[in-house]
């Protein structure tokens, strides 16, 4: 060593440590800038390749600066860009189409079919409901005023056979039949999403909105068929009523399913069972949107335009079997196939 | 130095924040991120924002329509279709509004809605994984039960304090304060979604206080037993020197004088800002080298390494 060397400047290894590596740091934090202000699409084909390249060269950065730096802003600096990255990296960038395919294929009809128990529950519920309206009012009509108070004009006690008649004909002429379809389709999700939440009040309220479906139900049947109409009033409810009463019975039991896995949440901790349930239930309720919206265009305007109380009918069936065909067959693992 | 209550409260707090938690995730390459939870406040001022704009919305879109000159579009029975048309546009736009506001932008890339960006809240999965359109319909379904009913059953019971009302407003409360009383202000829904609303904020990368080279240069050194604190108080002191307040400095450097018994030279005595840049350094240099052998020390109260 000579004297005229150079000394070597005097630095801390986390200081060097910084230096090597916070170019790495700042870029990653002017693309993750982009991604925030423009979205991945934005990103040429090296910048995309460079990204996770860079999340891992700060995560490992990360992981060294907390052992050996004690510079409380360049390890606050670095979980900051860290977690800002991760989001970005492990975040939601699954392909529409995969979505899509998850979704209807796998998703939805296995979360229905896990629901079955729950299901069948609700769905007894709302025919216990049908037939205590309709023995109630059998007994003593006044009880119809009752149960659909708003329904004294077209649809009342004292509507005759005719009056009856018209409310469930059709109306071919009319063009503003879509909005009618949305307001049905809006209206029957809100009411969806009400049934399925209040199971979360350990599932009661969703019991007694479930049941007054059936009352109303029940009743309504009973009033057209003491006049003789039972038939076309089976027709006209059928051909979207498979639809939407099936959705409706659908969220009462995810309804109940929510409030079965709160109140005896089994093997697992009552926070894993809520999360398990709620998972479950969040699919089959995207589902259940799905159905109300063709419920929806059903009944505004499919009965609207179709009047022969057979097509009717018919069509009520084959929805009926198409979502039965759907709920039980689709996406069932192949036999071997691993859960 | 900071009082031995605040010393849990500042080594606990991630990023440095005192007084907040964080969820941490282990992320697949082995790393314990902290996310910091939202505070009950940040999500009710996001909560805010958001009805604000629900609400206001509606009201600019009639004005605006007020303002087109529309008025003889629809005269006497014509342009029908556009007329449902526009009907459809409006219960579509009312409906996502009411019940598709908070789940169609919190499923988009930036999992938050206008409020919560506002706050800089994001949703994540509690473990990090991705957050699916199944979690955030369920969180926010649940708010029909969580938020409007209660609100509902408040006002209720504002007019009316029947036996049954009392019941009513007392769950109704509960549900609503339910963020208050766990950790990570998680409200139903997060629970039933597993999903948590962390506050992601924007860190800048300051530069590093440590100067060694000047130090030596001004002769001023510390002898091992001089350097008689721990990590915490190191955090604190380079919080003075970062924020660079005269009174703050000069009172934190007396009290380490005294501490230290440091002696002052005699010609050209260090002023309170230098002497606690020195001091930070020599005691960042010290505790570092200590640390890479696996020797670390919380605080002062600790035994020196």
């Amino acid at each position: 060593m000579t004297d005229d060397a150079p000394k070597p400047v005097l630095r801390l290894k986390s200081q060097k440590f910084r230096e090597a590596r916070q170019s790495d740091w700042r870029a990653l934090s002017t693309q993750l800038d982009k991604v925030e202000r423009r979205g991945l699409g934005s990103f040429s084909i090296d910048e995309l390749l460079n990204l996770p390249l860079l999340y891992r060269s700060a995560m490992s950065s990360l992981s060294m600066a907390q052992s050996i730096s004690l510079d409380r802003n360049m390890i606050t600096y670095l979980q900051a860009l860290c977690v800002r990255a991760y989001v970005y990296v492990y975040g939601p960038q699954t392909r529409f189409k995969d979505v899509l395919y998850s979704f209807f294929v796998l998703g939805w009809p296995r979360a229905v079919r896990k629901l079955g128990g729950e299901i069948v529950l609700a769905f007894a519920t709302l025919v216990a409901g049908a037939i205590a309206g309709w023995l109630m009012c059998a007994h003593d009509s006044t009880w119809y005023n009752v149960f659909l108070p708003g329904e004294q004009g077209s649809r009342g006690l004292d509507s005759s056979a005719e009056d009856l008649r018209k409310t469930i004909g059709g109306n071919p002429e009319n063009h503003a039949l879509s909005p009618f379809a949305v307001f049905l389709m809006t209206h029957n999700v809100g009411v969806a999403i009400s049934t399925f939440a209040f199971g979360a009040v350990f599932g009661l309220p969703t019991f007694a909105l479930t049941l007054y479906t059936g009352i109303t139900l029940g009743a309504m049947v009973w009033l057209f068929a003491q006049q003789g109409l039972g038939f076309e009033f089976a027709a006209w409810l059928t051909i979207h009523g498979t639809t939407e009463l099936f959705a409706l019975v659908i969220a009462a039991g995810c309804g109940f399913h929510i409030a079965r896995r709160l109140m005896f949440p089994g093997d697992v901790t009552r926070k894993q069972a809520l999360r398990e349930a709620g998972t479950l239930t969040g699919t089959a309720m995207i589902g259940v949107a799905v159905m109300l919206t063709v419920a929806g265009c059903l009944e505004g305007i499919g009965r609207q335009m179709i009047t022969d109380p057979f097509a009717r009918i018919g069509i009520g069936a084959v929805m009926l079997t198409i979502w039965g065909l759907y709920y039980t067959s689709v996406g069932r693992r192949k036999p071997g196939e691993g859960a | 130095m900071a009082k031995a209550g605040k010393r849990d409260l500042a080594s606990d707090a991630p990023y440095g924040e005192i007084g907040r938690t964080a969820t941490e995730i282990l992320t697949p390459e082995g790393v314990v991120l902290p996310f910091i939870n939202a505070t009950f406040g940040e999500r009710v001022g996001a909560l805010l924002l958001d009805w604000l704009i629900m609400i206001l919305a509606p009201v600019v879109v009639v004005i605006i329509w007020l303002i087109l000159p529309l008025e003889h579009v629809f005269d006497g029975g014509k342009n029908k279709a556009l007329g449902s048309f526009v009907l459809i546009v409006a219960m579509l736009f009312l409906f996502f509004l009411r019940s598709g506001y908070f789940i169609i932008f919190e499923m988009g890339a930036r999992a938050a809605t206008p409020g919560k960006r506002v706050m800089k809240l994001r949703v994540i999965s509690h473990d990090g994984g991705r957050l699916t359109p199944a979690a955030v319909f369920t969180r926010n379904a649940l708010r029909e039960v969580e938020l409007y009913l209660p609100v509902t059953l408040i006002f209720a019971w504002s007019a009316n304090h029947s036996a049954g009302s009392w019941l009513a407003f007392l769950w109704a409360l509960a549900l609503l304060l339910l963020p208050l009383f766990n950790k990570q202000h998680a409200r139903l829904g997060d629970f039933l979604a597993g999903t948590r609303v962390v506050h992601m904020p924007k860190a800048s990368l300051s530069y590093d206080l440590v100067d060694l080279e000047g130090d030596r240069n001004l002769g001023l050194s510390f002898t091992p037993d001089q350097l008689a604190y721990g990590e915490m108080e190191l955090t604190v002191l380079e919080q003075v020197l970062r924020e660079r307040k005269p009174a703050v400095m000069k009172a934190v450097a007396a009290r380490i004088k005294a501490r230290i018994n440091w002696v002052d030279p005699k010609i050209d005595p260090p002023g309170d800002e230098t002497f606690l840049r020195a001091y930070y350094g020599a005691l960042r240099a010290h505790l570092e080298a200590k640390m890479l052998l696996g020797r670390r020390r919380k605080d002062k109260h600790d035994a020196p390494v």
